[in-house]
């Protein structure tokens, strides 16, 4: 595996993880701007730009573009989150030229009207498939709540409110500010042929003009969220009670990352975990389970819970005491060597797909300019001791803190609803 | 996992963590506009001397061994297939092939529940378990050293599962919670459904189960069923990825060779269920699901029939696309896929949206369908190939991937096709071909459930 980069002067970075035994080639182009970025008349422009850029450019038709990917026999998507906005194709290493035309060349999208005006319909029907899935809204709540007023406790689909309400031209003035090419990662993995890669950069993105970005970090409202804080969302036909609780963990640039991870295993895994024996081996939960996310500026530990609905209010207690023994009588070696060996397996075998690699080595450059090989990952992690982990627990408790959102058929009890006292 | 082949991508009603959703991409409008300074396209020259080197072997026993050299990688991932499906369950016992494959892993051999998890997981093994209609399967992937820390685990799991009947109420309770959990998931119930309806039964029965009947089940069912259909015969051992075969026998043999050779029982078939079902369902999207019958993978046909399917709703240009979603805005997601098990086979579309949507979105799927015989362009067909035949070869990047396509291969054809082969197929597919299938085989007979607060109209021809 070798890593190669080059700067066109107006900004555009272009990156390479090229891997000699790979089938495929994955590109993908990397926007630094996603739901954190918005504002509140901008509220799910990031995602529904998403999907206009599949729309077409000045000439380019919608129908041209889905043709030529599946023309190239690509398997190409895009996805928006809280940070960044990715557009990606994985195709035969034939076609990457092809491939990167096409994507450098929908990356300045003609943004008619009239087909914002048909994509709009699309999303709001996007946004009531969700709606009707479990967790049934609990997350957005929870990370609404959770977050305050920093920028990340905007969700990324918008509301059907805020999507109606937008006119094309808060949309076309979100697009010229936020796809300015220093604020653009092209991003390729796989069987790269880089040179041909910064060629095609040249020919399609070199003329795109750069404007200044303004800086994204934005100071994480303490006050809001370690008060522990109880919602519900009455959800009256639901089966089960679903429970979503997010509590402080470390951020994107903190070292403490990794062990946070092999320390969210520990408790919460969807198997083997602390959790995983108490509730879900025992069928007490559907589901138990923690994982640590983390941001530019932030970072969380969030807990998922289903079950029963009269069982939920006692199984978050039980979470809870799982999150303080931990903290209380610390862990044992052997778990801790058993999950750091399943994290490494789990990354040796991410690793060796490149087009899994892509959304680890674009998202990666894009938030803090760096290169991490796989083997830098297994090297931090198989260089993690439990201290790493027992510190993780003292810096950042996960009991006794926290905001949770109930979602499901238990009833309202303004006793013992807590938010308004964190708003 | 389950065995069902799906040659098509296109298929699935929920599209993983892409955040589009649905089928890969998407868009329509304008007609085509002569491009500035785009290349003109050629099509995709494929590789198609792609090394491979495919093995097999037989044990005395009937267990069938398979397996691929994938060189670049440095993973193993083995899955077992036996023959315990769904389809084995038995009436009132709906269930019973995952509760057993659930109590298999409460302990076995000298190991405990716990020691399973805990020698798997601390050797970085990801394992799965699942069942379904056809196998309750068991799987690993690792680094390949850890292969030979792996088998003799999974040889307990299958030849000495202890069943402890004081794991049961955990385990039964275990299955209860996860069917909770499908009845919040409007898609899942919607396809359920309508598999139950078109296949004959039991072939269409949810591997999940049923409530009541989970709730019915004793230890000894569950002892009798892996007594029965945990057996040596129709089962198969895949292994793919940096292998070394020959050792990778002996071990397998050492551990798998002196089982027993009782067979699993035939499952006798019953009929199908009714054409038009109404699920009510409070919920803002109304789910539409549609089934056909076509043929299953082994018919040769086989491949014409996926590819009209994928005409129809399996890429960003599908006719379903373009016209549901994205002319038309009516809904996030629509598709149609190809979906087979070993004796039959079946056409699946699916659309959800909003309930004021609902028939105008039906109206237009069977509008579509409609319209497909006679109508296929060369450029289409070119385009369903050049998907297919790129998918299959960036499968070799991934060694469960393979290890599972070779299994589900030698289910359906009692043979691994190489991937040469394979890609031939697709390249002797003509405009030609797949019409004439379709005039011989036009969509009739429709299965259609729809989810929802209000049931939709049918018309009463197209399920004649």
């Amino acid at each position: 595996m070798k890593f190669l980069h080059e700067r066109l002067p107006n900004g555009l970075d272009v990156i390479a993880e090229v891997t000699d035994t790979a089938l495929s080639t994955s590109i993908g182009f990397f926007v630094k701007t996603g739901a954190r970025d918005e504002t509140d008349a901008e509220w799910g422009v990031s995602h529904f730009l998403e999907h206009m850029v599949f729309k077409g450019t000045n000439d380019l038709s919608a129908d041209e573009i889905n043709r030529r990917f599946d023309w190239m026999g690509a398997s190409a998507n895009a996805f928006t989150s809280e940070e960044d906005t990715a557009y990606h194709a994985a195709v035969l290493p034939e076609q990457q030229i092809e491939a990167t035309a096409l994507l450098a060349r929908m990356m300045r999208p003609a943004l008619r009207e009239d087909d914002f005006d048909t994509e709009k319909l699309v999303i709001l029907e996007e946004i009531r498939m969700y709606d009707d899935q479990p967790p049934f809204g609990a997350d957005d709540r929870c990370r609404a709540t959770f977050f305050g007023h920093h920028p990340l406790a905007r969700s990324v689909l918008g509301t059907v409110d805020s999507i109606e309400r937008m006119p094309v031209e808060v949309m076309r003035d979100y697009h010229r500010r936020r796809y300015s090419p220093a604020n653009i990662v092209l991003c390729a993995t796989g069987a790269v042929d880089f040179e041909a890669l910064v060629n095609s950069a040249r020919e399609w993105c070199g003329d795109w003009e750069p404007l200044a970005i303004p800086p994204r970090r934005a100071p994480l409202d303490l006050r809001a969220s370690h008060a522990p804080t109880l919602e519900l969302i009455t959800r009256p036909t639901s089966t089960l009670e679903y429970a979503v609780k997010m509590s402080r963990g470390p951020a994107g640039d903190d070292d403490d990352r990794f062990a946070a991870k092999l320390l969210a295993a520990i408790l919460g895994d969807t198997s083997g975990s602390r959790l995983y024996w108490a509730m879900v081996d025992t069928g007490r939960a559907e589901q138990a389970s923690c994982h640590h996310q983390d941001f530019l500026d932030a970072g969380m530990f969030a807990t998922q819970l289903s079950s029963d609905p009269e069982d939920a209010r006692e199984l978050l207690e039980m979470i809870d005491e799982v999150y303080r023994a931990a903290a209380e009588q610390g862990l044992d070696r052997r778990e801790f060597e058993q999950n750091r060996n399943k994290l490494a397996g789990r990354w040796v075998l991410l690793g060796e797909r490149p087009r899994r690699r892509l959304f680890d080595v674009g998202p990666e450059w894009a938030h803090s300019g760096d290169y991490r090989s796989v083997a830098d990952d297994l090297r931090t992690i198989e260089n993690l001791s439990l201290e790493d982990v027992h510190r993780v627990l003292a810096r950042w408790p996960l009991h006794g803190t926290g905001s949770t959102v109930l979602a499901g058929p238990l009833p309202l009890d303004p006793s013992l609803e807590t938010a308004s006292e964190a708003q | 996992m389950g065995l069902a082949a799906r040659r098509v991508a296109g298929g699935e009603m929920t599209g993983g963590q892409e955040g589009r959703g649905g089928s890969p991409v998407r868009n329509p409008s304008s007609g085509s506009l002569s491009p500035r300074r785009f290349r003109s396209p050629s099509p995709p020259t494929l590789s198609e001397t792609v090394k491979q080197t495919l093995h097999s072997a037989t044990l005395d026993n009937g267990i069938v061994l398979l397996g691929e050299d994938l060189p670049g990688l440095e993973s193993v991932a083995v899955a077992f297939h036996t023959p315990a499906g769904a389809v084995h369950d038995g009436p009132g016992r709906c269930g019973l092939a995952t509760l057993s494959g659930e109590m298999m892993l409460r302990g076995a051999g000298n190991r405990t529940s716990r020691d399973i998890v805990e020698v798997l997981e601390g050797s970085g093994i990801q394992w799965a378990q699942s069942v379904s209609t056809s196998h309750s399967s068991f799987a690993g992937a690792m680094v390949a050293r850890q292969l030979p820390i792996a088998l003799p685990i999974y040889a307990d799991i299958l030849r000495r599962p202890r069943l402890p009947d004081d794991e049961l109420e955990n385990a039964r309770q275990m299955v209860l919670q996860n069917l909770a959990g499908t009845e919040d998931d409007p898609a899942h119930r919607a396809m359920s459904a309508l598999r139950q309806l078109h296949y004959p039964h039991p072939l269409g029965m949810p591997s999940e189960g049923i409530s009541a009947d989970v709730e019915a089940i004793g230890i000894d069912d569950v002892r009798s069923f892996v007594r029965a259909h945990v057996v040596p015969r129709g089962m198969i051992i895949a292994v793919a990825g940096r292998i070394d075969w020959d050792d990778f026998v002996t071990r397998v043999e050492a551990l798998f060779g002196d089982w027993g050779t009782d067979d699993s029982s035939a499952v006798a078939i019953g009929s199908r269920g009714e054409r038009i079902r109404f699920v009510p369902h409070d919920s803002q999207q109304t789910h539409i699901a549609l089934a056909w019958s076509v043929p299953p993978y082994r018919h040769d046909e086989s491949y014409e029939a996926s590819a009209a399917l994928s005409v129809l709703g399996g890429g960003s240009s599908s006719r379903l696309f373009s016209e549901v979603r994205e002319r038309r805005g009516l809904c996030y997601s629509v598709s149609a896929g190809y979906h087979t098990l070993r004796d039959y086979a079946s056409a699946i579309c699916y659309s959800g949206t909003s309930a004021a949507r609902a028939q105008e979105t039906l109206d237009v799927m069977l509008a579509e369908i409609d319209r497909l015989p006679g109508t296929i362009e060369e450029a289409e067909l070119d385009r369903v190939k050049s998907r297919a035949k790129s998918a299959l070869v960036m499968q070799q990047e991934s060694s469960a991937a393979r290890a599972a396509w070779i299994a589900r291969q030698w289910y359906h054809l009692g043979t691994v096709r190489s991937l040469a082969e394979e890609l031939a197929r697709y390249d002797r597919l003509n405009v030609a071909s797949v019409e004439g299938w379709l005039a011989a085989n036009r969509p009739a007979g429709l299965t259609i459930v729809s989810l929802g607060k209000e049931p939709l109209e049918v018309p009463r021809e197209v399920s004649a």
